[in-house]
């Protein structure tokens, strides 16, 4: 954890982390007893589901729930189904986890689905979502939507993490060829790619332009990017698709080609796993793998009250079990020691104005967290700006009297969307 | 296998390892060096006032909590704070009751009936100071105060001096030299300008006081009191008397830049310190009182909230304009 330093007249600065110079090959966790995928779908007991326990499944089947179901997940091997429950994230959203227990025998051959893959973004949005680095092919092929631009990112967007740069250097050949397939797909013209400015590389993606983003958080995020390198302000509450902008990890372009190449769907996702000691490892598993597997391959032992951290330390999600799947798009996991868990306070803004210096969206922090401590969020969108946040986290970080700042904006914003879809 | 509990939260899941008490704490700790200078010169009695003070602060905080049945707040240091900064603004032969009566109005008025720390609209040393000098301002009266010293230096307070002799009468009295080194009467932390100065400069490279308005303070007073003084010389003093003497420097880095009731944007910031810079030396040149100093606070402490609704435009906010 990156502590104030001593003297602080500016503004704390947190770096991302490069990638280190002679690229460490990923640690390849083996196929485990049993994998967990994840299905963003709620089970609706009133009706016929498709799967049930026990059922056959091949490496690569789509499983769905019910007929009329868009979502779907990919088996990432041939199996049978243990068992299928309800999973509820950190904002409640609903999903269904399901169980598989591989069956090794069937590794090959006819365990397998075949792939004929058409270069058609329906087709894409169909069988290809789940690939590792989650390629947002659902935004993609809705009509609604208009993207004129698609950014592929190569720096990763938050702390610790060196996935995106990793990827970004060890296959610039694969991500070219993937980004020429989703090119002729979706007939975007424009494309970038960002790459930090401080990474030392021969690296060359031929007429993908390169956004050389600044070493210095939050310069990554989607909002900074389109800022200070495409020129365009986000307007507030908005996203960056309703600009006609994309982003597209690096890691599912590589997905992408290499599912056209080899007519078959790719489950392995490579992520940065950093332990309770800062250590770094890279990590390549098969989605759906329990972390728990992955933090016995490296000795780390989850005690009670530690925190598992999916998505790095500022902008990620923690998670209650050490069972938690590995997911397409699962950059970063972070263990935290229980000691080193800062502590937070329900100490009353004291207006030292440490986030309104930090803030990068200029918002008034001091007078929005006001509002919101006391549940006024059309006022906060309205007066102090909710809707302008970007998502980073600084406020949080820095705040001397130790406020859940960026929790009670999350939850401003998740407040404020359910008021108004009810209104 | 029994599986174990983990910590589950929101993002983000670090800080910078900042928190009050750090903060509080080292507001007190800039202040020392001009209290013990204070003490050195003032000797047992102003020992007596700052503890006395520093201990009925935390005192009063502690029994409205009680009182109100809320979680105990005394451990983050703002009481403390408080005590320390009324403590040092005060004579060094302040009477005990002074001090307790002074600081219950500061804690219990200034800052727990507003709902404790944060909720304060105006620095509660300064409510407190406010409130003792208009009682009782016969005890604000330094020259009284000290009868029984026997200073090495001239045992006059300088800006009741030039309030009432005129710039050019006492323009040998208070060298520079002497005022910055605490050569002079005046409250137990006021006089060590050295002190006040080099724990200003601390803070601010801590990042705990905002620079803009501890700087743009010392300007209003530095112009302000250049003007008067180029346009009467004879009567109006010039910066550097006004700058090291009395309440200014206290004011300029312990005062002002109180959180609560100081603006956090950047051009509010730079307003407020420079307009309590000027109001200081009107009160002191064309007001009644000798020194300004809390009441001008106080005056911008007012109008902060008015100040503070300047602010920069947030991403991607769109204005209307009518």
């Amino acid at each position: 954890m990156i502590k104030r330093s001593f003297f602080s007249l500016n503004q704390p600065r947190l770096s991302y982390d490069l990638l280190e110079p002679d690229l460490k090959e990923p640690e390849v966790i083996p196929i485990p007893a049993s994998l967990s995928l994840l299905l963003p779908e709620a089970i609706d007991s009133t009706k016929q589901a498709l799967i049930k326990k026990g059922d056959a499944v091949k490496k690569g089947e789509k499983l769905t729930l019910y007929h009329d179901s868009t979502a779907y997940t990919i088996s990432p091997v041939a199996g049978t189904i243990h068992l299928f429950d309800s999973y509820s994230d950190d904002f409640g959203n609903v999903a269904t986890f399901i169980i598989i227990k591989p069956d090794l025998s069937k590794s090959s051959g006819d365990g397998t689905v075949i792939l004929d893959p058409v270069e058609e973004i329906g087709f894409a949005d169909q069988f290809l979502q789940k690939l590792p680095g989650a390629p947002p092919f659902g935004l993609l092929a809705n009509d609604d939507i208009k993207i004129n631009t698609i950014v592929i990112t190569c720096a990763d967007t938050d702390l610790l993490s060196t996935t995106s740069q990793y990827v970004g250097i060890k296959y610039p050949e694969e991500i070219k060829e993937g980004a020429n397939i989703l090119k002729r797909m979706t007939r975007v013209a424009k494309f970038c790619i960002t790459l930090p400015e401080d990474l030392k590389t021969q690296v060359s993606f031929d007429s993908i332009q390169v956004l050389k983003t600044s070493n210095a958080y939050p310069a990554t995020l989607p909002a900074m990017i389109m800022k200070n390198h495409l020129n365009m302000v986000l307007p507030a509450g908005k996203m960056p698709y309703d600009m006609g902008i994309c982003f597209v990890r690096a890691e599912a372009l590589v997905s992408l080609a290499r599912v056209y190449k080899t007519k078959a769907a790719v489950f392995d996702k490579i992520f940065t796993l950093i332990g309770k000691d800062g250590t770094r490892h890279r990590v390549r598993a098969t989605i759906g793998t329990p972390l728990s597997k992955v933090f016995s391959r490296f000795g780390i032992h989850i005690n009670e009250q530690d925190r598992i951290i999916i998505g790095g330390p500022m902008r990620g999600f923690a998670t209650f079990t050490h069972h938690h799947p590995v997911l397409p798009d699962m950059d970063t996991v972070i263990v935290q020691d229980r000691d080193i868990i800062p502590h937070l306070s329900d100490t009353p803004c004291v207006n030292c104005g440490k986030c309104i210096r930090i803030c990068p969206a200029n918002i008034p922090v001091n007078m929005l967290v006001r509002y919101l401590e006391a549940d006024q969020y059309e006022e906060a969108a309205d007066r102090f700006d909710l809707g302008s946040c970007i998502e980073c986290g600084l406020c949080a970080y820095v705040c001397t009297a130790r406020i859940p700042l960026y929790q009670y904006i999350r939850l401003g914003k998740h407040e404020l969307l359910t008021l108004r879809a009810n209104a | 296998m029994p599986t174990n509990k983990l910590t589950v939260s929101h993002a983000p899941f670090w800080h910078d390892g900042d928190s009050l008490f750090k903060m509080n704490l080292n507001i007190l700790l800039a202040l020392l060096p001009a209290t013990i200078f204070g003490i050195i010169q003032f000797g047992a009695p102003a020992l007596g006032v700052v503890a006395l003070s520093i201990s009925t602060a935390m005192l009063w905080e502690l029994v409205m909590t009680l009182m109100a049945k809320k979680p105990l707040t005394v451990g983050d240091l703002d009481s403390a704070v408080i005590g320390m900064i009324f403590g040092v603004m005060l004579p060094a032969t302040a009477p005990w009751w002074l001090v307790v009566v002074g600081t219950f109005v500061a804690v219990v008025i200034g800052k727990m009936i507003f709902g404790g720390i944060g909720a304060n609209p105006f620095n509660p040393a300064l409510i407190g100071m406010a409130f003792l000098m208009l009682s009782w301002k016969v005890m604000f009266d330094f020259d009284a105060a000290y009868i029984h010293y026997d200073f090495s230096f001239t045992a006059l307070a300088p800006l009741a001096a030039l309030k009432s002799q005129g710039a050019a009468a006492i323009s040998d009295l208070f060298p520079t030299g002497k005022l910055i080194m605490g050569k002079q009467v005046g409250a137990i932390g006021s006089t060590f300008g050295l002190g006040l100065i080099v724990g200003g400069i601390y803070l601010i490279l801590r990042g705990y006081i905002r620079w803009e308005i501890s700087a743009s303070f010392i300007l209003g007073i530095i112009v302000t009191a250049l003007c008067f003084n180029m346009a009467k010389p004879e009567v109006y003093g010039g910066p550097a008397i006004h700058l090291f003497s009395g309440y200014t420097l206290l004011g300029a880095f312990f005062l002002a830049t109180e959180n609560s009731s100081s603006p956090v944007n950047k051009i509010p910031m730079f307003l407020y310190g420079f307009f309590a810079g000027v109001m200081i030396i009107l009160m002191r040149n064309i007001g009644v009182y000798a020194d300004g100093t809390v009441l001008a606070i106080l005056l911008l402490n007012l109008v902060n909230p008015l100040m503070d609704a300047i602010r920069p435009k947030a991403l991607g906010k769109e204005v209307n304009h009518a």
